[in-house]
C-alpha cells in the first residue's frame, strides 16, 4: 500500500515538474504588435516579434497598443470584442476599451424589415435597410432576441385587384404594395381584399385555378400557381378543384400533413414541407425522386442521407473514429469525428487531434414516434490533471474532469511493496489510481509533449522472492502473481490508459517489460536485483 | 472520288467565305463590336467585357483565402494560404480577433487589386475608339465596390469618356454588377469569428439551421488551427478563413 502512495506522490511531483520545466523554459514575455508570421498582438519571444512594430516585455494586456476592447464598424452597425486596439484603429474602426454591452453604438434592439426581424444595432438595421431595399422599424424596448422573433408578423397578404386592358385581373401582394402600386399607377380601381386569393369566384377576375405548382423563395412549401401566375395555397392534390381552398389564403397549419414527423417528404399529394422536419421544395426528377408528384412538377425532397449503409436525418450528428478495424477506440493515432446530416449531405468534422477532444453522442426519443434521433458533439477531454487526484470522490468529478478510479487489489499491493520503508501515513493512504477516461494522444516525435514522462508513470516493479534448493529447482516463495499473465494484462492496461503509451512485454534477464514508443515499463525483479535496488 | 474531291473543295470556300464575312461585319457594320467588347453606344459592356474574368478571379482568390489577396498571416490550406482572421499563438485560451473590420477589408482589397484592371481597360476603350476614328477625352478615377445582398457592383464614380465624330457623346456612369453573396458569407464569418473570439469554438449547425442555402464546414488541423468553409449550395460559391482559439494541445507543454 505504501508504495502505491509512494508511487502517486512521485507522479505528481513528475507532472508538476513537467509544468514547471515547459513553462519556465518557454517564458513568454514580449507583446508584439506583429509577429514575424504577421500576427498582431501575440504574446511570444522577443525574437519572434517583427522589429518595424511596437513591442513591451509586458504582457499584450498591459500595453497600450494592444489591449483588448470592442471594435466598432460604425458603417457596418457591428461591434466586435476582443480586438486589439491597433487592430481595429488600423483597420478603420472606432475602439473601446468597454466591453459591448456597454457601448451605446453597440446596444442591440429589435429590427423589423418586410415581415423579417433581427436583434441588431440601430446602425445595422440603417444598414439592412439599404441593403434589402425596404423601410424598417426598429424598438429599443425589446431586449432579447426570442422576444425579437416572436414580434416578426407576417405581412397580410390578399388579392389586388385592378383593370388592365378592360379586363379585371389581379395579383397577390401585401396590403402596402397594393397601395404603392395603386399610387403608381394612379389608378383609381385598385382594390384590396386582405386574406383572399385572386381566384375567388366573388372578386371575378380573370384568374383561375390551375394543377401547376412552384417554390417560393424563402419558403418551404411548395404551392399551387393560379392561370394569372399568382402564388395560391400550399399543394395539395385532394383540393385541386376545391373552392374553398382556392378562394381564401390558408395558413399552414390549416393545410396537409401539417403534423407530418417527415415533413411530408416525398409525398404525392401535399407540398407542406417543413426544412426542420427534413424535407423542402424542389423540383422534381426522376433519377432522383422516388414518387413523381400527382400534380405539378415539384416535390417535397427528402433531405435525410445515406452514409455506410444507414440512413441519418436531415439535422441528425453522429461520432466516427479513424480506427475501423480495432475496436479499442482510443489506441494510439485514432481520432474522433463528427458527421453532420444537412440537405442530404454528409459532412465530417474532425475533433481535435491527439484526442484532446472526443466526440461524444446521444439517441434522443423522438416524440410520438419509435424512431430516435442522433446528437453528437466534439468535447474536450480533461485528461490533464487526473494523475493527481487521490480519492474516487475527486477523480470521478464529472465537472471536473475525465478520468477513470481503478481500485488496488490490497493483497498484491502489499506485496508489491518495494518501498516499504516509507512513513507516509496510512489514513492518507490512496486505494486506488486514477486514470484518464480517454487515453489521451501525444506527439511524442517533437519532444515537446512530455510523453515519456507521462507514459512512466506507469512503470512499476513487482517483487518476487525465490528460496534456493540444493537438490531441486529454485521455489518461489513470494510474488508467484507478478510472473502472472493477470499481473502483465493489469500493468498493461494501466500503462496504455496513461496516453499513447503502448503496453508489451519482453522477458529479458531482468524481466523487463518494456512500453512501446514511449517506454513505460514494469520490472520484474530478482530478489537480489532487488536488494540492490 | 472525283464527287469527293468536288465536296471538299466547296466546302473549303464555304470557309474561307465565312471567315471573311465575319471579319468585314466585324469592320464595318456598326454594333457587331458588341459581342466582341466595343459597341459605340454602350462602352459599359466593353469596360465589363474587359474586366469580368479579372473581377471573377480576384473574387474567388480573395474568397478562398480568408479575405485577403495576399494572406499575410495565413495557414497553408492543400496549398492554398488561407488567412487566420482569429489567431491565438498560445494554448488553453481563446483567440485575438485580427481582422475585425472583415467587409471594408474586403472592399478595400478588391478596390486596390482591379484598380489597374480598370485603368488598363478604360485605357483600351479608348484605344477602340480612337482606332476607329474618333477624337477622344478621358478622366479616369478610382473604382468603387459595393456590396449588396446577392451581388456586387462596381462603380467608376469619377470616370468620364467623351468622344467626338460629327456628334459629341459623353458617357460618365460606369457600372458593372456581378452575382455573387461574398458579403452574405463575409457576414457569417464574421459572426463566426465573434464565437471563435469569445468560447474557441462556433457550432456549424447554427448557421445551417437559419440559413438552408448554406453549408458551413469545420476542419480541424493538426496545430489547433479550424478550417472554416461557408458554401452557398444553390451557387457553390465558398469563403473559407482560418482560426485558431482555445488549442488543447497534445500531452503537457504550453
Amino acid at each position: 500500500m505504501k508504495k502505491e502512495k509512494v508511487f502517486l506522490i512521485i507522479g505528481m511531483f513528475l507532472v508538476a515538474t513537467i509544468f514547471f520545466i515547459t513553462f519556465s523554459s518557454s517564458q513568454i514575455s514580449y507583446c508584439c504588435e506583429k509577429t514575424t508570421e504577421g500576427a498582431s498582438c501575440q504574446n511570444v519571444a522577443e525574437i519572434q516579434c517583427n522589429t518595424n512594430y511596437k513591442k513591451a516585455p509586458t504582457s499584450c494586456e498591459s500595453t497600450s497598443y494592444c489591449k483588448l476592447g470592442t471594435c466598432i464598424n460604425s458603417q457596418e452597425g457591428t461591434c466586435t470584442e476582443n480586438t486589439p486596439l491597433v487592430v481595429c484603429e488600423e483597420n478603420g474602426g472606432v475602439w473601446s476599451v468597454e466591453p459591448a454591452e456597454n457601448l451605446g453604438q453597440c446596444q442591440l434592439g429589435c429590427c423589423s424589415i418586410g415581415d423579417q426581424t433581427a436583434f441588431v444595432t440601430q446602425t445595422r438595421c440603417k444598414r439592412l435597410s439599404s441593403l434589402y431595399g425596404l423601410e424598417t422599424n426598429y424598438r429599443t424596448d425589446i431586449n432579447s432576441e426570442l422576444e425579437c422573433i416572436t414580434t416578426s408578423q407576417p405581412n397580410v397578404e390578399g388579392a389586388c385587384v385592378f383593370t388592365r386592358e378592360y379586363e379585371r385581373t389581379c395579383l397577390r401582394t401585401t396590403k402596402k404594395e397594393c397601395g404603392d402600386f395603386k399610387a403608381d399607377a394612379g389608378k383609381e380601381d385598385v382594390d384590396f381584399f386582405e386574406g383572399m386569393l385572386c381566384t375567388d369566384e366573388n372578386l371575378g377576375t380573370n384568374c383561375g385555378e390551375s394543377q401547376q405548382t412552384t417554390c417560393v423563395e424563402g419558403d418551404d412549401a411548395v404551392y399551387y400557381l393560379d392561370t394569372c401566375g399568382n402564388i395560391a395555397n400550399v399543394y395539395d392534390s385532394s383540393k385541386k378543384t376545391d373552392k374553398d381552398y382556392w378562394s381564401r389564403i390558408f395558413d399552414k397549419f390549416e393545410s396537409c400533413g401539417y403534423d407530418s414527423l417527415t415533413g411530408n417528404a416525398n409525398s404525392k399529394t401535399c407540398g407542406n414541407c417543413d426544412y426542420f422536419f427534413g424535407s423542402t421544395c424542389k423540383d422534381y426528377t426522376t433519377w432522383e425522386d422516388s414518387e413523381r408528384p400527382d400534380l405539378g412538377n415539384y416535390i417535397c425532397a427528402d433531405l435525410s442521407c445515406e452514409y455506410d449503409g444507414e440512413t441519418y436525418e436531415h439535422g441528425e450528428t453522429w461520432c466516427g473514429t479513424n480506427n475501423i478495424e480495432s475496436n479499442d477506440k482510443y489506441s494510439p493515432g485514432t481520432s474522433s469525428y463528427r458527421y453532420v446530416c444537412y440537405n442530404g449531405e454528409v459532412t465530417i468534422e474532425p475533433c481535435a487531434d491527439f484526442r484532446q477532444e472526443v466526440c461524444v453522442d446521444n439517441e434522443i426519443q423522438i416524440e410520438g414516434s419509435s424512431d430516435t434521433y442522433s446528437v453528437a458533439a466534439c468535447v474536450v477531454n480533461r485528461w490533464q490533471n487526473c494523475f493527481n487526484q487521490q480519492t474516487q470522490e475527486e477523480c470521478t468529478n464529472d465537472d471536473e474532469r475525465d478520468c477513470e478510479w481503478v481500485p488496488f487489489d490490497t493483497d498484491d499491493v502489499v506485496r508489491r511493496g518495494t518501498l516499504s520503508t516509507t512513513t507516509v501515513s496510512e489514513r492518507d493512504e490512496p486505494n486506488g489510481y486514477c486514470i484518464p477516461a480517454i487515453a489521451p494522444g501525444f506527439d511524442f516525435w517533437k519532444g515537446t509533449t512530455s510523453a515519456k514522462e507521462v507514459c512512466g508513470l506507469a512503470s512499476n516493479t513487482c517483487r518476487v522472492v525465490y528460496e534456493d534448493k540444493l537438490l531441486s529447482k529454485e521455489k518461489i516463495v513470494e510474488g508467484e502473481e507478478c510472473l502472472s499473465e493477470e499481473w502483465r494484462l493489469a500493468q498493461e492496461a494501466m500503462c496504455v490508459s496513461m496516453g499513447d503509451c503502448e503496453g508489451g512485454y519482453s522477458r529479458t534477464e531482468n524481466y523487463q517489460g518494456f512500453a512501446g514508443q514511449n517506454h513505460s515499463s514494469y520490472n520484474i525483479l530478482s530478489e537480489e536485483e532487488f536488494k540492490n535496488e | 472520288m472525283g464527287d469527293k474531291r468536288g465536296q471538299v473543295t466547296i466546302f473549303i470556300i464555304l470557309a474561307i467565305v465565312i471567315v471573311v464575312g465575319a471579319v468585314l461585319a466585324y469592320f464595318f457594320i456598326p454594333g457587331f463590336g458588341l459581342t466582341t467588347g466595343l459597341s459605340v453606344e454602350n462602352p459599359e459592356a466593353f469596360i465589363e467585357s474587359c474586366m469580368e474574368d479579372e473581377i471573377e478571379m480576384a473574387l474567388e482568390k480573395i474568397s478562398l483565402r480568408g479575405g485577403s489577396l495576399e494572406p499575410e498571416h495565413f495557414f497553408n490550406y492543400y496549398n492554398n494560404p488561407v488567412e487566420y482572421l482569429c489567431y491565438i499563438n498560445q494554448n488553453y485560451i481563446p483567440c485575438i480577433v485580427q481582422q475585425p473590420l472583415l467587409i471594408n477589408h474586403l472592399k478595400s482589397e478588391l478596390d486596390e487589386s482591379l484598380q489597374p484592371v480598370a485603368n488598363s481597360c478604360f485605357n483600351d476603350l479608348k484605344e477602340s475608339y480612337e482606332d476607329k476614328g474618333y477624337n477622344v477625352e478621358m478622366k479616369q478615377g478610382k473604382i468603387d465596390t459595393e456590396f449588396k445582398i446577392k451581388s456586387i457592383l462596381f462603380n467608376f464614380p469619377n470616370y468620364e469618356l467623351t468622344v467626338k465624330k460629327g456628334e459629341t457623346l459623353k458617357f460618365d456612369s460606369f457600372n458593372i454588377f456581378v452575382n455573387n453573396n461574398l458579403y452574405e458569407l463575409a457576414s457569417i464569418a464574421n459572426s463566426i469569428i465573434g464565437w471563435e473570439s469569445t468560447y474557441g469554438d462556433a457550432e456549424t449547425t447554427v448557421y445551417m439551421n437559419y440559413y438552408p442555402h448554406l453549408k458551413v464546414e469545420k476542419k480541424k488541423q493538426g496545430d489547433g488551427t479550424t478550417i472554416y468553409i461557408i458554401t452557398n449550395r444553390e451557387t457553390n460559391k465558398k469563403f473559407q478563413f482560418a482560426s485558431r482559439s482555445l488549442v488543447f494541445p497534445p500531452g503537457y507543454s504550453r
